[in-house]
């Protein structure tokens, strides 16, 4: 803080007074009495005391002139100039203004406000006003008393103490002071660069930041960010995982399937097989059946024949006896009928009759009777003869009846017979065609074994070629003696050792032969011989590395290029070079490494040759191992082939093919179709054939019966034909007249016999008796002829019947071939007997099981497929290794992430810790204040009192204990007023300079000699570069030097140093009343 | 001789986010000069074809900067070309939104000289007597193996025949859904060299059989797993049933190494390193340091990172500090003559590490020992370098 202006108005004994301070040291001179102190006063007031306290009322106007008026301009930091107005009295109020300049003032507080305010500026340890606490008249503190000490108690702050103020503001502010003013430069460095970085990952308050571009933050995101890859690509992964899992079981499921369908279709092939053998056999045994069975046949109709012709004997013999049987009845019938008529006339003739009339009369009648009878019988002969015309009608037309029966069975006979033909013919057909499938499928296996076989002999061609070409390169390779090609570098490095030895060697050499006299040389140059010369004087001989001279019989000299060490590296090179390499180029032909290297890749391309023909001979005798049982298999077809063409016969299978072709797929199946309709229409048309036969039969007989019986009918049609000569129907009008005449005389007759019958009713009985008896007789004699003719009938039916079969059967039997049947049948079973046995005999049932498994498999690949199919759609879309690669560097990406947040938290946690650590420990160092001001105050009073004392003691809240003296504290009453005054002010100027403010010295030194008044001028002068230093003096020479003051005149001040001191005569700034 | 340079695995756009983006950035930029360089040693040896078979982009959809720059290369690039064949990989499949879509940008950028392998029934005749089969792959994952599908030799094809696709042979785990190769497609389908890519190491998968099938590996490394890589295949092919001669040829700029300290001797050594700024560090420390060690590593570290002002020694630093251990309590690294408010505040960084009941709080404690430590340091306050 720093005093600019002063004003002061009707204070006491002080009119008026206007001050404007300079910044460094300002001296208010003036005599007693002026009214300095007041002055000084008026500063306590404007800065600590409400203007509504009554502690002004001691300084109301002596001389009146209104209530005192303080007006106080200071400046806190640059650019915070504030001026407080206070005006004391029952009317008093107090103003705060705050400037940027010092020019405009704008109000900040008023009333009770400006003493809060104020407190909350200058932080002096007092209270804010009108609390429990508050002070009543003129506030104090620590701080008050050491920067506005009152002359009357120069001494005061050696007896305060900081515990007594009643705020803590003044105790915190010296802390600060002495805190940032004691600790060492180093420290404060290190402490700010900590705090730096700290506080680039935590708030003031200790949190971590947390906005945008903290470094937790950073990390954090960078972790988030990293974790949603890594999750995301994990996700894919996953997925893609799945997917696969689901393929792998899929595929594995399809392949278990396929698996499950290979061995089912297996299964169902050798079912089919089984079947088809069991079929065939089948087959085969049904045509032996059927040619057994025709054999059995014809053999059968021959026995029937046989049988039928003796049954027909038999019968014949049987119709004999029935005819002389009812010949024998007829016989026996006319007896009867005679004896009837006999009786019948024995009762007419009998006379007994005891009336004469009567037997007239019964004469009459029986005349008319008889006439009447024999018109009956008349006409009952003509209705007979009408009725053997009808019979013999009626024979005739039953006759063309039966005939036209005959012919219509013989035609059906005949149709069925064709048709029986027709289905044989078929059937035999169908045999051909099945036995020429048979073929075409020998022939085909045959092919196919034949190619195999073929196939065979062409791997078994390139075995014995590739193993040519094997043996060939084996041949070539053999003539290959190279090292492996692992040696080749360690040669090459040889190989360039030895040539940059030989480099090293090749330095040039010219040699000068000078000969007094003509000599003959044999020279040799880089080991090259040279023609052989003669040198007369001086000849030069040059050579790259090596020359040899040779004078026969008197000397040779050898030169070679190179340092000793250089040709002995040579020598060791070449003769590494002939131990390793020489022997490698010699075996291979080569002169050099370039062509035992383009050697050695030659025998590496002939191995690679070997090799691969070895994979080749590999994998052709695989082949052919696969195929070792092929040619029995093509002799089997071939059997089988032969054996199936054998079985054909004589049919020319070419004749076959047309049918077979037109049969298209499944030809066996179709053919076995046929042949069950053709057998069914064999069967049909000869059960159609024998009825026919039987019906013709039947109805010959009949007829041949019917023609016998139309020449009786007619016989007797012709016999009684001729009783009627004017012709049947004149005949029957005559007899029918005559009957009725007859009827007439009769009737007449009955009445006159009416009365005789009771006469005649005894005897009447009696002849009727006799007639019942004949009529019975002739009766039984009807029903035996009628007996017998029926048995006649009927044997002559069974006769003819036999007849019938008998020619029916003869007619089969002329049909059929017993030699060609029993050849038939040694060819079926011959064939039948060819056919392979199936190992077991599996029905339809199971097979068509097995087909059915095969199909259900089947759909199951295909769902499975499907499966596959979709899954594989997700895998597309998943990513696969793709994801895995991102997935990988995602998880590493991730793992850095929390690697560097871990890091990034430990170090700033390390930074906060240490940022702790180094201020409770600077708080440790500053909490004793009193340790922390003692250096400052004890070096000045050392230095002022020429270090009559060690130090100055001072407790942690600043009260003065005393000075050291050799070891032991002093209280400050032991030392002078002066010196007393001397360390007071001293302190002061500690605190002052510490807390870099302002403070009033109100005639502080006044008990100083000249001597520490010089040292203080001086101190003053340097501690003023520092901080506002205001003395209030009577003796404006103990601080100033005389050229100082303000010079005569009406100016108020004048200025030193540059303004660093300012002169201010008070006797001029200040007005009493 | 027919001469091919076959090459795969550009990774053009490859992010590296476990590096620094500085780092990211300088490894980004050498996988497109590598294609110079390929293109150059494509010229140098007169090669009658290049085959880069697949993963040229790391994703179907890279971002402009990469294919723009691609085409330009490609179109900037001086002298005569032979042609050159980008077949789509797994990384980046032939769709309809991709790089390769016919409608794309980059298609219309292309020089003639390139080709872009947009059909199943892709092939190419090089010479009357070298026909190119190759196929793209149309997804990210795919459970055929693509050699297979291409066309069998036919009978009396006497020409040379060289495959081109892009998938895992079958002894790389993974394979069955990673557009599975069997190991004999070649020979399988009549071809006399197979072209493939997908492992970012140099390898001849089929070094017995006389159709060599092989990767040529990534140019540029493209993680520390990648060994092997930084090269091209230089392919001779002299006649039908001669195996064809296949040389690895460094192209690559970057080295990435692993490097392990265990003691301050490995790490000191490590500066030593030849060319250690083209290569990628990936340094773990393993060691237990003294504070004054520790202010050691920190210089030796920044060096190998480099700062604002300084490239680093190393090309790229990743750093794992995580088995960096500190020796605890200040011992005697801290002088005498410190100032009492220092000394103070390293015995009460002592005595907490001394009073810690978790080894957090003993690691917190002497890293802030070590921070007060190199505080000082910077000051000269303590002997040693100053920074």
């Amino acid at each position: 803080m720093k005093l600019l202006r002063l004003h002061v108005q009707s204070f006491a004994a002080v009119g008026s007074v206007d001050v404007e301070f300079g910044s460094g040291l300002n001296v208010l001179y003036g005599p007693n009495d002026l009214g300095k102190s007041t002055v000084a006063e008026s500063i306590r007031f404007a800065l600590l005391l409400p203007h509504s306290s009554t502690h002004f009322e001691p300084y109301i106007a002596w001389a009146g002139g209104g209530d005192p008026t303080v007006e106080l301009t200071f400046e806190t930091e640059a650019q915070r100039i504030w001026r407080v107005r206070k005006h004391f009295g029952k009317t008093g109020s107090s103003l705060l203004q705050e400037s940027r300049n010092g020019i405009d003032f704008t109000d900040v507080e008023r009333g009770r406000g400006v003493e809060r305010r104020l407190r909350e500026i200058l932080r002096w340890g007092i209270p804010e006003p009108g609390g429990a606490h508050a002070p009543r008249g003129l506030p104090t503190s620590f701080l008050a008393t050491a920067l506005l000490s009152t002359q009357a108690d120069v001494s005061a702050i050696l007896g305060q103490s900081l515990q007594n103020d009643l705020s803590g503001s003044g105790k915190e502010q010296i802390a600060a002071a002495l805190q940032a003013v004691a600790q060492d430069p180093l420290f404060v460095e290190l402490l700010r660069k900590t705090q730096e970085r700290r506080s680039e990952a935590y708030t003031d308050s200790g949190a971590k930041k947390a906005a945008k571009g903290s470094v937790f933050k950073e990390a954090a995101e960078r972790v988030k960010e990293a974790r949603r890859e890594k999750e995301r690509l994990q996700a894919l992964v996953d997925d893609s995982e799945g997917a696969e899992q689901q393929l792998r079981e899929l595929n594995d499921r399809r392949a278990n399937t396929q698996e499950q369908l290979a061995a089912a279709a297996a299964s169902a092939v050798r079912l089919e097989l089984l079947a088809r053998q069991a079929a065939d056999r089948s087959a085969a045994e049904k045509q032996v059946r059927l040619a057994e069975e025709e054999v059995r046949r014809i053999k059968s109709c021959r026995n029937e024949v046989e049988q039928t012709e003796a049954k027909i004997v038999d019968l014949r013999s049987k119709v004999t006896g029935a005819r002389e049987e009812a010949k024998k009845a007829q016989e026996l019938q006319s007896q009867s009928a005679n004896a009837l008529v006999s009786a019948e006339e024995e009762a007419r003739s009998d006379g007994g009759d005891p009336s004469s009339t009567q037997t007239n009369a019964q004469l009459r009648q029986t005349l008319a009777e008889r006439a009447v009878h024999a018109a009956l019988q008349r006409i009952d002969s003509i209705l007979a003869a009408k009725k053997l015309f009808d019979a013999a009608r009626a024979v005739e037309l039953e006759l063309q009846q039966q005939q036209v029966r005959a012919e219509d069975a013989r035609t059906k006979s005949s149709q069925a017979k064709e048709q029986e033909n027709a289905a044989g013919e078929e059937l035999q057909r169908g045999v051909l065609l099945e036995r020429a499938l048979e073929i075409q499928a020998s022939e085909k296996q045959v092919r196919s074994a034949q190619a195999a076989v073929d196939h065979k002999a062409g791997l078994t061609a390139r075995v014995q070629e590739v193993t040519g070409d094997r043996a060939s390169l084996l041949e070539q390779r053999a003539s290959f003696i190279v090292p492996p090609q692992s040696l080749l570098p360690s040669m090459n490095r040889l190989d360039t050792e030895l040539a940059s030895a030989r480099g090293a060697l090749d330095v040039g050499l010219v040699a000068i032969v000078t000969s007094h006299r003509p000599l003959d040389l044999t020279v040799e140059r880089d080991g090259e011989a040279v023609d052989p010369r003669s040198v007369a004087k001086r000849e030069e001989i040059e050579a790259n590395t090596e020359l040899e001279i040779d004078v026969p019989g008197v000397v040779n000299i050898r030169v070679r290029g190179g340092r000793r060490e250089a040709q002995a590296r040579f020598a060791a090179l070449e003769s590494r070079w002939k131990q390793e390499v020489t022997p490698h180029l010699e075996a291979a032909s080569v002169s050099d490494l370039e062509g035992l290297s383009a050697k050695i890749r030659e025998a590496q391309r002939v191995d690679a040759g070997i090799q691969q023909r070895d994979i080749e001979l590999g994998s052709l005798q695989r082949q052919i191992a696969a195929q070792s049982d092929i040619e029995d298999a093509l002799q089997q077809c071939a059997a089988d082939l032969r054996a199936r063409r054998a079985a054909l016969g004589k049919m020319d299978i070419e004749t076959l093919l047309a049918d077979l072709t037109a049969l298209g797929v499944d030809a066996a199946a179709k053919l076995e179709r046929r042949r069950q309709q053709s057998l069914k229409g064999v069967d049909a048309a000869r059960i159609l054939s024998g009825q026919a036969h039987k019906d013709h039969a039947v109805a010959e007989e009949r007829a041949r019966q019917l023609s016998l019986a139309l020449q009786t009918a007619t016989a007797a049609w012709d016999s009684a034909s001729c009783s009627f000569p004017e012709g049947v129907d004149a005949a029957m009008a005559a007899a029918q007249v005559e009957h009725a005449a007859c009827v007439s005389s009769k009737q007449a007759i009955d009445l006159e016999l009416a009365s005789l019958a009771a006469q005649i009713e005894a005897r009447k009985k009696r002849i009727e008796t006799t007639l019942r008896d004949a009529r019975k007789a002739l009766e039984e004699a009807r029903i035996k002829v009628a007996s017998a003719q029926e048995e006649l009938e009927t044997a002559m039916i069974d006769e003819s019947a036999q007849s019938g079969r008998l020619i029916e059967l003869r007619k089969v039997l002329d049909a059929s071939d017993l030699v060609q049947a029993g050849e038939r049948l040694r060819e079926a079973t011959e064939h039948y007997d060819a056919l392979p046995v199936p190992q077991r005999l599996v029905s339809n049932d199971e097979v068509t099981a097995t087909q059915s498994t095969v199909g259900a498999i089947e759909s199951a690949i295909d769902a499975i497929e499907k499966e596959i199919h979709r899954a594989h759609g997700r895998l597309e879309q998943v990513g696969g290794a793709v994801a895995r690669e991102q997935l990988s560097d995602a998880i590493e990406e991730f793992e850095s992430a929390e690697r560097q947040e871990r890091e990034t938290e430990a170090e700033y946690e390390a930074w906060k810790l240490l940022l702790e650590q180094m201020k409770e420990a600077d708080a440790a160092q500053a909490s004793n204040l009193g340790l922390a001001l003692v250096p400052a105050v004890a070096a000045q009073f050392n230095k002022l009192t020429r270090e009559r004392y060690e130090t100055v003691s001072l407790t942690a809240q600043l009260e003065t204990k005393g000075v050291v003296v050799a070891g032991g504290v002093r209280s400050t009453s032991w030392l002078s007023v002066g010196t007393r005054e001397q360390l007071s002010t001293l302190f002061r100027i500690a605190l002052a300079e510490y807390l870099r403010t302002a403070i009033v010295l109100d005639d502080q030194l006044v008990q100083s000699d000249e001597g520490r008044m010089d040292w203080f001028r001086t101190l003053l002068k340097d501690k003023a570069q520092l901080f506002q230093i205001i003395v209030f003096t009577c003796r404006p020479g103990d601080y100033l030097l005389k050229a100082a003051l303000v010079p005569d005149g009406s100016a108020v001040h004048a200025d030193m140093d540059g303004g660093l001191i300012r002169a201010i005569d008070l006797r001029r700034a200040l007005h009493r009343r | 001789v027919l001469k091919l340079l076959h090459t795969a695995d550009w990774h053009l756009g490859r992010r590296f986010p476990f590096l620094p983006e500085e780092g990211q950035k300088k490894l980004s930029r050498a996988r497109m000069d590598v294609v110079t360089k390929i293109l150059e040693v494509a010229r140098r040896n007169a090669v009658n074809a290049i085959l880069c078979v697949g993963d040229i982009f790391d994703n179907p959809d890279p971002a402009p900067d990469f294919w723009q720059g691609l085409a330009k290369i490609f179109r900037t690039h001086p002298g005569v070309h032979p042609p050159l064949f980008l077949i789509p990989g797994n990384h980046d499949p032939l769709t309809p939104e991709s790089v390769w879509s016919p409608g794309h940008g980059f298609r219309s950028q292309l020089p003639d000289w390139v080709q872009v392998v947009d059909r199943d029934d892709f092939s190419y005749e090089i010479s009357p007597a070298a026909v190119l089969y190759a196929r793209p792959c149309r997804s990210k994952a795919g459970e055929n193996d693509p050699a297979m599908a291409l066309p069998a030799r036919e009978a009396g094809d006497e020409r040379l025949r060289i495959g081109c696709v892009h998938g895992s042979t079958f002894d790389i785990p993974g394979y069955q859904t990673n557009f599975p190769i069997s190991v004999d497609a070649g020979i399988q389908r009549g071809l006399d060299y197979l072209a493939i890519g997908d492992t970012h190491s140099f390898r001849d998968v089929t070094e017995s059989v006389l159709v060599p099938t092989v990767y040529p590996g990534a140019p540029e490394p493209t993680g520390f797993d990648d060994r092997g890589a930084g090269n091209v295949a230089l392919v001779a092919m002299f006649r039908r049933g001669l195996r064809p001669r296949v040389d690895a040829e460094k192209v690559a700029f970057w080295r990435w190494i692993e490097v392990r300290c265990r003691d301050m001797n490995e790490l000191r050594n490590l500066l030593t390193t030849p060319d250690l700024d083209r290569h990628v560090v990936k340094l773990r420390l393993e060691m237990t340091v003294s504070l004054a060690e520790e202010s050691e590593v920190e210089r030796i570290l920044s060096d190998l990172r480099g700062t604002d002002a300084t490239h680093g020694r190393a090309g790229v630093l990743v750093e794992d500090r995580s088995g960096l251990r500190m020796q605890t309590g200040s011992g005697d690294a801290f002088p005498e003559q410190l100032p009492a408010v220092l000394k103070d505040t390293v015995a009460r960084l002592d005595r907490l590490i001394v009073e810690a009941t978790e080894e957090w709080e003993r690691a917190k404690a002497t890293r802030a020992l070590a921070h007060l430590y190199k505080l000082l340091q910077s000051r000269d306050a303590i002997g040693g370098q100053g920074r």
